[in-house]
């Protein structure tokens, strides 16, 4: 028998977006639940059928998610305003918060970004306090100087004998002097705001979440580097004092779209031993509570405790 | 559109029925293709389906057992259980609607999974619209591992170089995880034994393959069903899907030319 239930819904206020819920098959829920989005264009099971998975995995320790399509992707209908997209993804995602509190009781979230859906996620945080976790995968990047430098050299390192690199080394020299191959491969529907403007609403957003003591997990991958030093990927913010409130995470052997079935078994225990802290750091210590943390044990699959120290490894 | 869980309970499968807006006398199957290709391929079938309906044709979409939101482990797909779960969803759509003549559209393994299910005789579709059909199944195999490999090369800040020397040394290597979605030893044994000669199609039906010039596969295994006497027809497209790359607003997720073949080929 399986550790999960799952029920298709459709709601919001005219009834056109679809998610799916996973609660746990029987016992009492966590008091948070959890939100997945789209990464990019994909639908709610996410890359690799990642969302899914996770969900399924969250509910066997007790936490119950929606995956879900925004507004315009995946099955999801249009919206039917003329909300900027960014406010339309926040009254989406309050949508799922408001139907998950009616059907399930539960009133603080998870939210997990990956990629784009960082941003929504931040955005979210933002807006709206029944938010208490923000995961942003491999979501704002600010690599400084040293970071920008060390990346390139260790690609012309690795060049001379291998391929792969100068296949790719190709490809950015294509995009550099070919707009047409910067327009194909370019990963923003629309302009995307000036670098000085991303870090304004980076720090105003994550200055706010920090205030409000959302527990945050930015996480990166070797699609971004090789590796990280000083929480590299943070650059000028890395040693503000907001971004010392958030855990930071850099997996070398990861990639950004989880390709590898070990890249998601990583993926997935760093996620959940995060998402049991964020529970248990919630402050709520209800039957519920103690029944889900019961239920996996205080475990994780790998064994580690559930409740960890806060770290940055670095690899 | 109506989202739904239908099927036994020890096989549920998720589906998205699209409702007819108007009075017409057909309905669509539509079967998937399978991992990355279902995934690069969701958002075509989505537009495709309200474009149906609105026209008067009710549409399934489904996801096969252990793929997309239904239920079960990636490893647990494999060809036999997934050629049911299509009479299986041919069931829940005639159930939606009575009389209409069911055409099944199958796309990619999704195709190879409709002429295995109509050949089974559980279930009568009136027609069969295959659109580049896996009918080699171990060099399907071959290309899909190898374009996993490019995946993590493409993905990784700086590829590992021992990903290709063990793609060029292992036959085996990369086939159970194809593009990050797991593939059980089983499934990989059906694929490598899908050949043209054991994929037949039946007389009951008509059946249009729709597939690229280039595809000497297809194309051949058409002329074969051709030869035997079945009521076959085959008819070039091209078009810039690339089936295992990554929805990306740029590259045309919804290519218009397929589209509106598509809607043709239902339509005619």
């Amino acid at each position: 028998m399986s550790d999960y239930k799952e029920t298709p819904v459709q709601f919001g206020p005219d009834g056109s977006l679809i998610g799916i819920i996973t609660t746990p098959a029987e016992g009492p829920l966590a008091p948070v639940a959890c939100l997945m989005l789209n990464m990019g264009a994909n639908h709610r099971i996410g890359p690799r059928r990642i969302n899914v998975k996770l969900a399924r995995e969250m509910a066997g320790r007790g936490i119950s998610c929606i995956r879900m399509d925004l507004a315009g992707l995946g099955d999801s209908g249009p919206a039917s305003g003329s909300e900027h997209f960014l406010t339309q993804a926040v009254l989406d995602l309050q949508a799922a918060m408001n139907l998950i509190q009616t059907m399930l009781g539960v009133r603080r979230f998870i939210v997990i970004g990956l990629c784009s859906g960082a941003t929504n996620g931040l955005s979210l945080a933002v807006a709206d306090p029944r938010v208490v976790g923000l995961l942003m995968f491999d979501g704002y990047a600010f690599p400084g100087r040293r970071a920008q430098l060390e990346r390139q050299f260790r690609r012309a390192l690795a060049a001379p004998t291998n391929p792969a690199v100068i296949g790719k080394t190709a490809r950015w020299l294509q995009r550099k002097f070919s707009a047409k191959a910067a327009a194909a491969a370019a990963p923003h529907i629309f302009e995307p705001d000036p670098p000085e403007v991303t870090a304004a609403v980076f720090r105003r957003s994550m200055t706010q979440v920090a205030e409000r003591n959302v527990a945050v997990l930015l996480f990166y991958t070797g699609t971004m580097h090789v590796t990280d030093r000083k929480r590299d990927q943070l650059g000028p913010f890395a040693k503000e004092a907001f971004t010392q409130r958030f855990e930071y995470r850099f997996i070398g052997e990861i990639d950004h779209s989880l390709t590898s079935m070990e890249s998601q078994r990583i993926f997935m225990e760093v996620v959940c031993d995060w998402a049991l802290r964020v529970v248990q750091g919630a402050g709520v210590t209800s039957t519920p509570h103690a029944a889900a943390a019961t239920r996996s044990g205080g475990q994780l699959a790998s064994g580690r405790p559930a409740v960890a120290l806060q770290r940055d490894p670095v690899l | 559109m109506t989202p739904m869980l239908f099927g036994p309970a020890s096989r549920q499968l998720f589906g998205l029925f699209h409702a007819p807006e108007r009075e017409g006398k057909l309905a669509v199957l539509i079967c998937m293709p399978l991992g990355q290709e279902a995934v690069r391929g969701h958002r075509l079938f989505r537009v495709l389906a309200d474009r149906l309906a609105r026209a008067g044709v009710a549409v399934l979409r489904f996801d096969y057992h252990g793929s997309g939101d239904s239920p079960g482990e990636d490893t647990d797909g494999d060809l036999e259980g997934w050629r049911r779960d299509v009479c299986t969803a041919h069931e829940e759509l005639r159930r939606r609607t009575g009389a209409r003549r069911i055409i099944w559209l199958g796309a990619r393994l999704g195709a190879t999974l409709a002429v295995m299910a109509a050949k089974s005789g559980r279930c009568d579709p009136a027609r069969l619209i295959l659109w580049d059909p896996i009918v080699d199944g171990a060099r399907y195999l071959e290309t899909l591992r190898a374009g996993h490999v490019d995946a993590l090369e493409r993905s990784f800040c700086v590829p590992d170089p021992a990903w290709r020397r063990q793609l060029a040394r292992d036959p085996d290597a990369f086939t159970q995880e194809i593009f990050g979605f797991g593939v059980s030893p089983l499934m990989r044994d059906q694929l490598r034994a899908l050949a043209p000669a054991t994929l037949q199609l039946t007389a009951l039906h008509e059946t249009v393959v729709l597939a690229d010039a280039e595809d000497h596969a297809a194309q051949q295994w058409a002329a074969q069903e051709t030869a035997r006497h079945m009521p076959v027809r085959t008819s070039a497209f091209a078009h810039p899907l690339i089936w295992t790359s990554d929805p990306h607003p740029n590259n045309a997720m919804v290519p218009t030319e397929a589209l509106q073949r598509l809607l043709a080929a239902i339509h005619e």
